[in-house]
């Protein structure tokens, strides 16, 4: 098997439809949706939820490639990285279980892949940078608002099974923080290119301004700022998120 | 006459090496079905890999935290022999997109059951007063290993309903066989080969989407209409009612990918149907002596009728 292997080679059934996301970005703005669904109706949450399964697949995917990729690495690490493939495979069951709560079907709506195409990170400090911090931190700001819509329209199945998610999530993010430390360890040079690869992540995933800090209601992804603290991020990663947040280009 | 309790089969040193060779194999399994979840496409295999790589690398961490404790250096993993280390490469080399039968049947029909024989073979001879400690992990193994192996073939055997993928499975499983006998095993000093038949009352619980029914695209009456001419129209090599349904701008374009399709075709049907809004992403699947081609399409309603936007093969198979 090839370490990494190329993009291309991420295997779907062909249930799942796969697109670039600037293209399907661009079929909806031409029909007046928005690029990214929101959280206020139930086909919209469905939408949502269907992006975040495939997510989910693409991290346990992308785990998984971790755990192969890097023989080298530390014990401690691919174990940290077994682990965090199990979590990722019940985080896709327990998503099949809530689109199926939502009347969706698997492949209702098109996968794009710049899940995945950031989890295939050549260096291993790179990669749990921008997967456990960028991707993951990312997971924490969608999770949190999906659990307080959840909660505010009364539905306890994904209020519930969402909560247990992102306190996982939350453990991976400090995974990344933990090995993104270790992994540079004197080398402060990949620790450079580790952190700018985990912002042009956050960048990429502001998503033209969708991301921002916000009341749940008020924007379409709301910064989970004590999710993030819990996480491991600090005051100042996370004020360095929201200002970026007012500088990201459209996809 | 009783043999006395402190009668003994496996020295420490013996003990510590068999040890080496467990997680070798653990470890190298768990790194393989890591590396493979990417590679597989069905969705209870892929799911079945990534519920089992954790599981692989605590028996590995495990057997790795033991050796201190018998005198050897903590986490070192050494193969039996060459053999080993070729059986395993040979484990390792079935990539292709259509070959997760073979990869399944590798892992839950060969390494997995013969891993288990191998483990009871060594709790029977493990000292029960001077080696709990083995034995416990011996007895988690054990069990994890019985339950995946019976999960594995319960996918499996849904992956092989059609003869010929079973067929490429069962010639793998053979193959594999005999490359661990050659190996004498993953201890190398047993012929002892156990294959298949396993079951576990908890290997339910590691299967997951397999014959899952969630609701079923609904497609709009007209536009399934639509796509049963269009599919026929392709099945006969009938252009002009093809070209009929096509934007105009868009024709050429869907002409270059249908040449590539593996003509005759016999057979089709739609596999996928996604949404953009009001457009629908369809995927149709074209089949022939010649082999199998998927073909991605964008579909619009325009004045009451669907047309093509837009058409690109993404998948293509030679025939078995």
């Amino acid at each position: 098997m090839d370490r990494p292997i190329a993009y291309d080679k991420l295997a779907r059934e062909d249930r799942f439809v796969r697109m670039r996301a600037r293209e399907v970005a661009s079929l909806k703005v031409e029909q007046g949706l928005p690029p990214f669904p929101d959280l206020t109706s139930r086909p919209s949450m469905r939408e949502r939820v269907h992006g975040i399964l495939v997510g989910e697949l693409q991290a346990m995917e992308g785990a998984g490639r971790t755990v192969y990729d890097f023989p080298e690495a530390p014990w401690e690490f691919t174990m940290d990285m077994a682990r965090q493939v199990w979590d990722e495979s019940r985080h896709v069951e327990i998503y099949l279980g809530l689109l199926d709560h939502l009347d969706g079907y698997v492949g209702e709506f098109p996968e794009t892949t710049i899940l995945w195409r950031c989890a295939c990170a050549e260096d291993a400090a790179a990669r749990v940078a921008g997967v456990n911090r960028g991707l993951e931190g990312l997971a924490c700001d969608v999770f949190n608002q999906l659990i307080h819509i959840a909660g505010k329209i009364g539905d306890p199945i994904i209020e519930k099974s969402v909560d247990y998610v992102l306190a996982d999530e939350i453990t991976h993010v400090r995974m990344g923080s933990k090995w993104l430390n270790k992994l540079t360890e004197g080398d402060p040079e990949r620790r450079r290119r580790a952190i700018e690869f985990q912002e042009s992540i956050d960048d990429r995933f502001n998503l033209g301004g969708v991301r921002q800090d916000g009341q749940h209601e008020q924007v379409q992804i709301s910064i989970a700022k004590d999710a993030r603290r819990l996480a491991g991020f600090t005051d100042e990663e996370i004020e360095r998120l929201i200002k970026s947040t007012q500088r990201s280009p459209v996809y | 006459m009783d043999a006395h309790p402190l009668v003994g089969d496996l020295s420490v040193d013996a003990s510590a090496r068999l040890i080496r060779h467990y997680r070798y194999v653990e470890e190298r399994m768990m790194r393989m079905m890591g590396g493979w979840i990417a590679l597989t496409p069905e969705l209870p295999a892929k799911l079945l890999l990534g519920r089992h790589v954790w599981d692989c690398a605590q028996h590995a961490d495990l057997w790795g935290r033991r050796l201190p404790e018998l005198r050897t250096a903590a986490q070192q993993s050494e193969p039996a022999n060459e053999a080993v280390v070729r059986f395993m490469d040979t484990l390792e080399g079935e990539e292709g997109y259509t070959e997760t039968p073979e990869r399944l049947a590798g892992i839950y029909r060969v390494l997995k059951p013969h891993l288990v024989s191998a483990y009871e073979d060594h709790r029977a001879r493990a000292n029960p007063v001077f080696e709990p400690p083995t034995r416990r992990i011996l007895d988690r193994c054990l069990d994890e290993e019985r339950r995946h192996a019976a999960a594995g073939q319960i996918v499996l055997g849904a992956l092989t309903r059609d003869a010929d993928p079973r067929r490429c499975a069962e010639a793998w499983e053979k193959r594999l066989q005999q490359a661990l006998r050659e190996a004498g095993g993953i201890t190398g000093g047993s012929a002892l080969v156990v294959s298949g038949g396993l079951s576990h009352p908890r290997a339910c619980d590691d299967i997951i989407a397999l014959g899952r029914v969630l609701a079923r695209p609904e497609l709009p009456a007209e536009l399934a209409q639509a796509l049963d001419r269009h599919r026929r129209a392709v099945q006969a090599g009938d252009l002009a009612s093809v070209a009929g349904q096509v934007l105009e701008t868009a024709w050429e374009a869907v002409q270059t990918q249908y040449r590539g399709l593996p003509v005759p075709l016999t057979a089709s049907e739609v596999v996928a149907v996604a949404k953009i809004g009001a457009y629908r992403m369809v995927k149709l699947a074209f089949k022939g002596p010649r082999g199998l081609a998927v073909v991605q399409q964008q579909w619009r309603q325009v004045e009451n009728a669907w047309r093509l936007y837009g058409a690109e093969v993404v998948r293509t198979e030679p025939a078995p």
